[in-house]
């Protein structure tokens, strides 16, 4: 059994994942985090410190070890580590909605202060790839940065959605880090440099990452889940109905591999073997984890896991012991085998008696109705399923429908459909009224996003009378374009956007592409190049044209940009097509894009102007108060009462700036999203390099404010000469 | 000095009931005991441990469910005859296995409840007791409500026989001869009844009783009074109690208490030099202690206490140390003991694995003819449905002998889930598509390996009727789900109880017209929990309820061809109304409804209510105001500049926050019983002020008791 070997309770709360160690000095390890009122407290018990009172850190009132750092708005993410080899100790990074801190606690002094624009939701430091000093990066709305020690950003691409996890990873095995990105789309993107190398897409917002060791991660999700991965290959996962705050790789029993430490909602902390997901050691806190890291915190020479709740209780434990075996829970392993082993002899046992009972019931009589109370069934009793397309009718929106059926009698009492990302929660039930039973059951299924999908049906069969049901489990999969009617061909209806490439495929080829990816009715018949398919969306009405000619050349016409980069994803990735250039028009979104970028550009120049304003404001105040107080002194109090009053209306009028400066910056944050995300969609409509070449050009064209280059980069799918 | 028990796992066997396993008491002090035990196949097992093995001594033929077993024998010489009761029929065998004894007895229900003294046999079944000696029957008496358990005070010791009853209508029932000499009020339903020390205590007339709300007292039986002992209440809320025995574990001369419970808790009480029972140790197994005793099956002089489970296992705590420090060698001994006994399982479990493959093979290949039936036999499950008096919510808990895989949970009647810390199974919530296929809601239990006991917790409203399914499936091929139903009746949040205040202004609802008893009877059934299904002897009858949430109180009196219903709240009354009329209807009788409405009640329950609600917005006001108080603390350093009230809040900070926790949704409760009881004072009049009802919002977002009074007064 495994005890914490120290444990402490700071009178602070702690801000959940906002939690590291470093040497700020150098030499002693110091817990710094994130607490309530926008402030960052580090916890330094070596040194009983002598008190500083410079403007930002502060001596805590509360405790004698621990001193606050005033950072005056809500922090959104903290680390500390080495930025600059040079100094020889630990810098700490504080990133919030704006701006990105780095600050040398030593000394007392900022290493840089930055505005960040596109917030800081996410850090990681260390080295990415082939840069060669330390990068503090930051993951925001839709964007990744990279600052080295001095504060210049040496890095900068975009992702699919807004940032909330990040990792650095040698994913592919070269020596050199890779960045690992989680966001709010469910994807876990994988970023050499700024080279997207792999995309693994979730079930829920990928709340943590963190390197095993090797290329192998752990991730964890905002539904409880968490699990590892190695390179793109999921190796477990498991789910609880808690949420993962907090995950760490520690060696935790001393075989010399990482377990993966989870801090959990409701205060538990376990660790889980990195191989199989099985739990070799837990322990429990009042409240909620709020971080998981390592150190020397007892500076001995051993490295600690260090947990942290909410509340502010800290406990220390040391590895087990190599003569533990592994065996870190209080309970012997072998009473637990020996009660697993019975367990299966149990069910095994329980299994047979249930074949046996069965026999003797077939040999009893022929089946009847009545025997439908007791749950018995013809034997040959098969449950089939079949998916279609129903288009809007009167009562319902247009939908996927998944029919099933029993082949006799037997009715369905009720389906459960276990499957991850379409439903509101994990699982979709139908459970007709006893009035409306029947041998078969149509379920409408709206997936939102364009993914393969697992089914797991478990139909529960028996008769109306039943008490105990059979239970099929099937699995069926839904394409990825499901949501797609086929319709007759409509020239007129084409849109006039469309992406327009080339790639070295038989026709026939393609149409086990599309029989595969949406769902055709059984009788279509598809003949050979050149050929036009026609589909309309469920979800919008919106129409999707895909046309073959001889020389292999395809057109689809669509105006939904993110509809046309599934589809090449989804064909580059089923023809194995490494490269591939496309050429792509989307008129009407290109327009909307350039409104959104003069909108940028003016929201810009509200804010200087607004932040001037301000300045000149807070210079009037100092003016005011002073003439005010030397009205005062003077006791010329009618004065005094004026320059009050007029303080009293700026100050009004600095409120109200605030408000509009709030308005404007939260817009300014749609669209700075919206521009980052045109960016990413122009990406996915290339398949390769070119991806990679598109994505570069496109950000070198927004950093020189060249719009017109821009879409003629997006456009053409390639840099400009 | 702590008391260190290790878990040791003996054996499993079927599913067994509650009070079925014993030890046989051995030839001298601190031997080795054998365990008997017999589960719901009807085998009796008999077995002890020889080298860390199960070895049998002997094991009877499959036969009906096995209800209870005790042991007797003649008195004052070893009790180690076993009797079981199984069906209607008692049997007895020897300690080596040799039945010499068999009783048909004459009951139609069968056995739920024994106690054997010497010749007298005590049985008890749902609602029948009866008392033989020597097989010829002596008493008799038909109880009122369903009978837990039966027990006799030690008739050694007394020279007079007291039966005991425990009775699910919250009542122990003294017997003498057929008739009650007294009740006695219990605060829950009584589960289990034990003689304190096992001997009845220094005067041989202490009794201990648990209840299914998990509380533990003790009662001196004298032949004219009950004497209250002590009481354990049970602040952990922890499961209901299924068995208590006495042994002395912990080892200083005074028997301690053993306590198995519902939730799979093992306790164990000592007493102090006031002879009050104080908490030594607990443990958690996963699922039902159906059976507890103390003494010594695994290793000679070490102490253990045994316990059996709802899946049957038979597990000891024993004082014997995992890890010897005599020496190495020991260890290893113990681990190549271990080892010989992982691996004659692991042959079994391969030889079984292969037969299993065959039998499904077989299954697979009927499966291809159209004559064949595919028919699985039912698994048990233990399911328990009870009314938690202190949050007036529904706890429903599930127990099945093999892991659940999932659980659905399908409502008819608007219901909330709330989430249990215990229950580690992912819930999701489906969305329930139309009304036509009656869904209000639609939730799946996907539980963690291993799982074998799920619990949940359900708020009802009031008024609010309809029926609750939960469709089990175990992790077991073939796969097959059973069903269970509850009912959430329309009065779902009362209680019965046996008192109530009669000097309240009450309001009255009278039934008349051509019903027989037993309609009637089924009304109250149908609208009101804890009442027997069975309509009780005599010909009119009273029950009295108490609603949990708000305190106030139903009284109902009927006979043939009419009833009547006294409640101080008006909403009771109303609902009451609503729902015999409908049922009335619907079987086509014409029944008579009057009501009289007391104006005063309505007062009377707004001030029942007011220190409820008080307390509750003073608590939220508070809890809201902790997080703002603590950061000024972090700000200022000390707070003595605070009024002494927000230093009171920041004080009790913690134990407020855990207060709120614990009673979520608990103003919009008392919220929704306002407004319902506001609506239903001028429906009895005829209005409809449905319209006025924001109005009376606005007045209890800024609460104030008189302003509340006046606008019902006024509209």
């Amino acid at each position: 059994m495994l005890l914490p070997v120290f444990t402490l309770k700071l009178r602070h709360k702690i801000s959940p994942r906002m939690v590291a160690i470093g040497r700020y000095d150098g030499t002693h390890p110091c817990l710094a985090a994130a607490t309530q009122a926008g402030k960052v407290f580090i916890h330094n018990p070596h040194t009983r410190n002598q008190h500083v009172s410079a403007s930002r850190v502060f001596q805590s009132p509360l405790e004698s070890d621990v001193s606050l750092l005033n950072i005056n708005q809500a922090v959104s993410c903290l680390t500390a580590g080495v930025l600059n080899p040079e100094l020889g100790y630990d810098a700490l990074l504080v990133g919030t909605q704006t701006n990105l801190l780095a600050y040398d606690v030593y000394n007392n002094s900022d290493l840089f202060y930055r505005e960040v624009a596109d917030g800081a939701n996410a850090i990681v430091l260390g080295t990415l790839g082939d840069i060669s000093s330390p990068l503090a990066i930051i993951g925001g709305n839709c964007a990744l940065q990279g600052f080295n020690h001095e504060g210049s950003d040496l890095f900068w691409t975009v992702t699919g959605d807004n940032v909330n996890s990040l990792a650095l990873c040698d994913f592919d095995g070269d020596g050199k880090k890779e960045l690992l990105v989680g966001s709010e789309d469910f994807d876990i993107r994988v970023f050499k440099e700024d080279e997207i190398v792999a995309e693994m897409t979730e079930t829920e917002t990928v709340t943590s990452l963190c390197p095993m060791y090797g290329s192998r991660f752990g991730y964890a999700l905002s539904n409880g889940t968490v699990g590892v991965y190695d390179k793109t290959a999921r190796y477990w996962r498991i789910k609880s109905k808690n949420h993962a705050m907090s995950i760490h790789a520690f060696d935790l029993n001393s075989d010399g591999v990482n377990e993966l430490i989870t801090g959990w909602s409701n205060g538990k902390v376990d660790a889980r073997s990195d191989r199989t997901g099985e739990v070799i050691f837990k322990d429990n806190f009042s409240s909620a984890i709020a971080g998981v890291v390592e150190g020397d915190y007892r500076m001995d020479g051993h490295i600690q896991l260090i947990c942290c709740s909410v509340d502010g209780e800290i406990r220390g434990y040391l590895p087990g012991m190599t003569e533990m075996r592994g065996n870190l829970m209080d309970t012997s392993v072998e009473q637990d085998l020996f009660r697993e082993l019975s367990q299966k002899k149990q069910n095994l046992l329980l299994e047979l008696r249930n074949y046996e009972e069965n026999a003797k019931a077939e040999l009893a009589s022929p089946p009847n109705e009545a025997d439908g109370h007791r749950g018995i069934i013809p034997a040959n009793t098969r449950v089939h399923t079949k998916l279609s397309v129903c288009l809007r009718n009167e009562t319902q929106a247009a939908h996927t429908e998944l029919c099933i059926s029993t082949s006799n009698d037997t009715i369905i009492r009720a389906v459960l459909i276990f499957a991850e990302g379409i439903f509101t929660g994990e699982s979709h039930v139908v459970h007709p009224s006893i009035h409306n039973l029947s041998s078969s059951i149509c379920i409408p299924i709206a997936p939102p996003k364009d993914v393969p999908v697992d089914l797991h049906l478990k139909a529960f069969v028996g008769y109306r009378s039943s008490t105990q049901f059979h239970v099929f489990e099937l699995t069926r999969q839904l394409p990825r374009f499901s949501m797609y009617a086929l319709t007759s061909l409509d020239p007129a209806s084409e849109p006039i956007s469309y992406v327009n490439f080339t790639i070295a495929e038989r026709a026939q080829r393609v149409v086990v592409w599309l029989s595969q990816n949406f769902l055709l009715p059984e009788d279509t018949h598809i003949q050979n190049a050149p050929f036009q398919v026609c589909f309309t969306s469920l979800r919008n009405g919106g129409h999707l044209h895909i046309k073959i000619k001889l020389s292999g050349e395809i057109t689809i016409n669509t105006d939904d940009i993110d509809l046309a980069g599934d589809i090449i994803q989804s064909m580059a990735s089923f023809f194995a097509i490494e490269d591939l250039q496309v050429e792509a028009d989307f008129p009407v979104y290109f327009e909307e894009l350039r409104k959104v970028l003069v909108k940028v550009d003016e929201y810009h120049s509200v804010h200087q102007k607004l932040s001037a304003d301000m300045a000149d404001h807070s210079n009037l105040i100092r003016s005011l108060l002073v003439g005010a107080e030397d009205a005062r002194l003077m006791r010329d109090m009618k004065t005094m009462k004026s320059r009050y009053m007029e303080l009293y209306d700026l100050n009004r009028d600095l409120l109200n700036g605030y408000k509009i400066r709030c308005n404007n910056h939260t817009e300014l944050l749609g669209n700075l999203k919206a521009v980052n995300q045109a960016i990413q969609r122009a990406g996915r409509l290339q398949v390769g390099k070119p991806k990679n070449q598109v994505i570069a050009a496109c950000r070198d064209a927004i950093r020189s404010n060249n719009i017109n280059t821009l879409f003629k980069i997006m456009r053409v799918g390639t840099a400009s000469s | 000095m702590d008391l260190i028990l290790n878990r040791m796992d003996y054996l499993q066997v079927g599913v067994t009931s509650q009070k079925t396993m014993k030890l046989i008491p051995a030839s001298r002090h601190r031997a080795t005991q054998k365990v008997v035990i017999g589960d719901h196949d009807g085998v009796v097992t008999c077995f002890g441990m020889k080298k860390g093995e199960a070895a049998a001594v002997f094991k009877t033929l499959p036969g009906p469910k096995i209800a209870r077993l005790e042991l007797g024998g003649v008195l004052n010489t070893p009790q180690e005859k076993i009797f079981i009761a199984a069906a209607s029929e008692i049997r007895g065998f020897t300690k080596r296995g040799k039945q010499f004894f068999s009783f048909e007895t004459n009951l139609t229900e069968s056995i739920k409840a024994m106690h054997i003294s010497g010749s007298d046999l005590f049985l008890s079944a749902s609602y029948i007791y009866n008392h033989y000696c020597d097989c010829k029957d002596q008493h008799y008496y038909l109880s009122g409500d369903k009978i837990n358990d039966v027990i006799c005070l030690p008739v050694e010791r007394l020279s007079r026989i007291t039966p005991v009853l425990a009775c699910q209508d919250r009542v122990l029932r003294v017997l003498q001869g057929s008739d009650v000499m007294y009740e006695i009020e219990v605060p829950g339903p009584p589960t289990v009844l034990a003689l304190h020390n096992g001997n009845g205590g220094d005067s041989g007339e202490d009794l201990l009783f648990g209840t299914s709300d998990g509380k533990l007292a003790l009662f001196q039986i004298t032949t004219s009074k009950p004497v209250h002992k002590w009481e354990i209440q049970n602040e952990k809320k922890r499961g209901g109690i299924l068995c208590i025995d006495s042994f002395d574990i912990v080892g200083d001369g005074v028997k301690d208490l053993l306590v198995g419970r519902d939730d799979g808790m093992v306790e164990v009480y000592s007493f102090d030099n006031a002879n009050e029972p104080v908490l030594r140790f607990d443990q958690m197994l996963s699922e039902s202690v159906t059976s507890i005793q103390g003494g010594c099956v695994g290793k000679d002089s070490y102490d253990e206490i045994v316990v059996s489970t709802y899946s049957g296992w038979v597990t000891g705590l024993t004082t014997e140390p995992i890890h010897k420090e005599s020496g190495p060698g020991e260890e290893l001994k113990i681990n190549q003991e271990m080892q010989n006994k992982i691996s004659s399982l692991r042959n079994e479990l391969e030889h079984l694995q292969y037969k299993v493959l065959q039998e499904r093979e077989n299954y697979q290949q009927s499966s291809q003819s159209s004559k064949a039936k595919s028919a699985v036999p039912s698994f048990g499950i233990n399911d328990k449905f009870t009314l938690n008096k202190d949050d007036a919510s529904y706890s429903l808990i599930l127990e099945v002998q093999t892991a659940i895989d999932n659980v659905l949970i399908q409502s008819d009647v608007p219901i909330d889930l709330l989430d249990v810390d215990k229950n580690s199974a992912v819930v999701s919530f489906s969305s329930c598509d139309s009304e036509s296929n009656d869904n209000f809601l639609l939730a799946t239990y996907r539980c963690q390996a291993n799982t074998t006991r799920l619990e949940l917790k359900i708020r009802s409203i009031e008024g609010q009727y309809g029926t609750l399914q939960a469709y089990v499936t175990p992790r077991i091929q073939p796969k097959t789900c059973q069903v269970r139903q509850y009912h959430i009746k329309p009065l779902s949040l009362h209680q019965r109880t046996h008192f109530i205040d009669h000097d309240r202004p009450m309001n009255t609802l009278t039934l008349t017209g051509q019903f027989s008893f037993a309609e009637v009877h089924s009304w109250v059934v149908f609208c009101l929990p804890e009442v027997p299904e069975k309509p009780p002897a005599g010909e009119c009858v009273t029950f009295y309820f108490q609603n949990t949430f708000l305190d106030t109180q139903l009284e109902s009196t009927y006979r043939k061809g009419e009833g009547v219903f006294k409640s101080d709240n008006i909403s009771t009354i109303s609902i009451l109304k609503d729902v015999l009329s409908k049922e009335a209807t619907k079987r086509k009788i014409n029944l008579n409804i009057s009501y009289e409405i007391n104006e005063v009640s309505v007062k009377h329950t707004l001030k029942l209510i007011h220190p409820k609600l008080e307390y509750q917005l003073l608590l939220a006001k508070k809890v809201q105001l902790i997080d703002a108080l603590k950061e000024l603390q972090i700000h200022e350093g000390n707070t003595n500049f605070l009024i002494p009230e927000y230093h009171c809040i920041l004080e009790e900070a913690d134990h407020l926050q855990e207060e709120y926790k614990k009673q979520p949704a608990h103003l919009e409760r008392l919220y929704g019983m306002i407004t319902d009881l506001f609506i239903d004072k001028f429906k009895f009049k005829g209005t409809n002020v449905k319209t006025k009802v924001p109005l009376l919002l606005e007045i209890l977002d800024s609460y104030d008791q008189n302003a509340l009074i006046s606008f019902f007064d006024a509209a």
